[in-house]
């Protein structure tokens, strides 16, 4: 497991009950639809402050990536595992930063298909990561 | 320019701590000695300074209290400002205005940071909270921070090198442009006295330091130190009876880009240089090849080339290629971080910069010193390339 713990709280709660049913949700303003990032307050499109949580498609390109070496500091002092750090543009516009599972960082490329995908670690809430479609 | 030619804004007074691992003393020394230093640099005393602004790096603790440090009395301007690695910058920017404005008349602008301590290393202070690792957690993150935190996406390092990956895929940028960087700042600080690195390095030691973040080599990151810089801004008309060279803050310009990462997003490929750049000079009255030496923002190596395009020094996408070519680097066309930047020399955010163009400005560089040094153009970026404050000082007006 390379996720670590996060908790919930009062804007992040409604994401992670999406997540803990297998969906990514992303906000859409009531008005005309834009789609904007979780994180939003008011739509990234037309400024609009009335958003609901929608669920993404779960499908996503790769922007960017970056690979950063595990660092000592676990039991024995033996470095932990490499994780694979990537930007990816939902099909529905906006970005997210996420963890990339099961892929070798010698394979990637711009644009590549990902999708998202789950994962969740003993005494904190589901996130999300990315996978190779 | 403003319509009284006296209160045109000047750089009259420098002063820098000792810089590096220094170890026992806390920002706010740092700062009180480094605004002490700088009057005593200006030729005038603690009792002329009637303004003063501060600014933190990661360890805090430089604030409104200094003016109690410093025994400061009836200040006609106190703020602390913070818009992280472009702070300097527009610290300089808001002490310009108040000295044109007649609000006051002497500024001192000073950043203090002393986040080294013995047995920690210059990783930690930066790096963030790492998923996976196994350290116990005091206690569970909450928020969207801890929410790309618990999935490894935090700490300066990752950001940067995403960004930096960014360019690389568009424009086919490589580790070994980065490395040119390097190898070119560090000739510079070889011959500056107050610089921490001053070994000769070569593309292959670039090459061969260990990954911090792929696609950064530990030699395409900054230092970390412990110290304080101030600046003094004064008006032309009060710095003809001090002690220094005048430094004219001839233009200046901010560039806060509030990125959307959606679709179309240029995070990587553009900074706020872009914007920050032109109309800084253009507030001076000078073009980019009036401009005799570049101090740029050196966090990564990265950064300085995507600031290269982005004031025009090159076009966009053909900065590998330009600082590849020799560009930089003191028998280089373009005299560009030539105290070692805070790759080689210090790492005091914006003051790294701002404090090597005065002294280029003055002419007081040494075996270092560029020439001609007429306008020299200094540059300012903060967060993840969030915020951008650049700079035009000069000898006198054009």
């Amino acid at each position: 497991m390379t996720v670590g713990l996060v908790g919930r709280d009062a804007t992040t709660a409604a994401f992670f009950d999406g997540a803990a049913a297998g969906q990514f949700l992303i906000r859409r303003c009531s008005p005309a639809g834009h789609a904007s990032r979780p994180q939003v307050r008011q739509c990234s499109t037309c400024g609009s402050t009335e958003l609901r949580w929608v669920p993404a498609s779960g499908g996503a390109r790769l922007v960017s990536w970056a690979v950063v070496p595990g660092r000592r500091g676990g039991e024995d002092d033996a470095p932990g595992p490499s994780i694979v750090v990537v930007v990816g543009e939902l099909d529905e516009g906006p970005w997210w930063w996420s963890q990339i599972v099961g892929a070798d960082p010698g394979s990637l490329a711009e644009g590549q298909r990902l999708r998202i995908g789950f994962e969740g670690a003993e005494g904190g809430e589901v996130v999300p990561v990315f996978e190779v479609a | 320019m403003p319509a009284n030619l006296d209160r045109r804004p000047v750089i009259a007074g420098l002063g820098m701590t000792e810089l590096g691992q220094v170890y026992g003393r806390s920002a706010a020394s740092f700062a009180a000695e480094a605004v002490r230093l700088a009057v005593a640099d200006a030729g005038c005393t603690l009792g002329d300074v009637d303004g003063l602004l501060t600014s933190n790096g990661s360890s805090g603790g430089v604030g409104l209290g200094l003016q109690r440090d410093l025994d400061l009395h009836d200040l006609k301007l106190l703020s602390e400002m913070h818009g992280y690695g472009s702070t300097a910058g527009a610290m300089v920017q808001v002490a310009s205005m108040a000295v044109q404005a007649g609000m006051a008349e002497m500024v001192a602008c000073v950043f203090a940071d002393a986040p080294l301590r013995p047995g920690r290393s210059a990783g930690d202070v930066y790096s963030g909270p790492r998923a996976g690792t196994g350290r116990a957690e005091r206690r569970i993150p909450t928020g969207w921070g801890g929410l790309l935190a618990a999935t490894g996406v935090s700490g300066a390092n990752t950001l940067y090198a995403l960004a930096a990956r960014r360019h690389m895929l568009r424009y086919g940028t490589t580790t070994e442009d980065f490395g040119a960087i390097a190898v070119a700042q560090r000739a510079w600080a070889a011959t500056n006295p107050l610089a921490q690195m001053r070994e000769p390095l070569t593309l292959a030691d670039h090459q061969a330091s260990r990954w911090i973040v792929e696609p950064f080599h530990l030699l395409d990151c900054c230092l970390v130190s412990n110290g304080g810089i101030a600046v003094i801004v004064t008006s032309e008309a009060r710095a003809r009876s001090l002690a220094q060279p005048p430094v004219h803050v001839l233009g200046w310009a901010q560039s806060h880009p509030g990125r959307l990462f959606d679709r179309d997003e240029n995070f990587g490929l553009v900074t706020g240089a872009a914007q920050s750049g032109p109309a800084a000079l253009g507030m001076a009255g000078v073009t980019l090849a009036e401009v005799d030496v570049a101090e740029l923002y050196d966090c990564y190596t990265y950064t300085v080339l995507v600031s290269l395009e982005d004031y025009g020094f090159c076009e966009k996408g053909e900065g590998g290629a330009f600082v590849s070519g020799g560009a930089l680097g003191p028998d280089g066309k373009l005299k560009c971080n030539t105290g070692g930047g805070q790759l080689s020399s210090y790492y005091m955010w914006g003051m790294t910069p701002l404090s090597e163009a005065v002294i280029q400005v003055r002419g007081q560089g040494g075996a270092r010193q560029a020439d001609p040094h007429d306008v020299v153009l200094v540059s300012g970026n903060g967060g993840i390339l969030d915020h951008h404050a650049t700079l035009v000082l000069g000898t006198g007006p054009p």
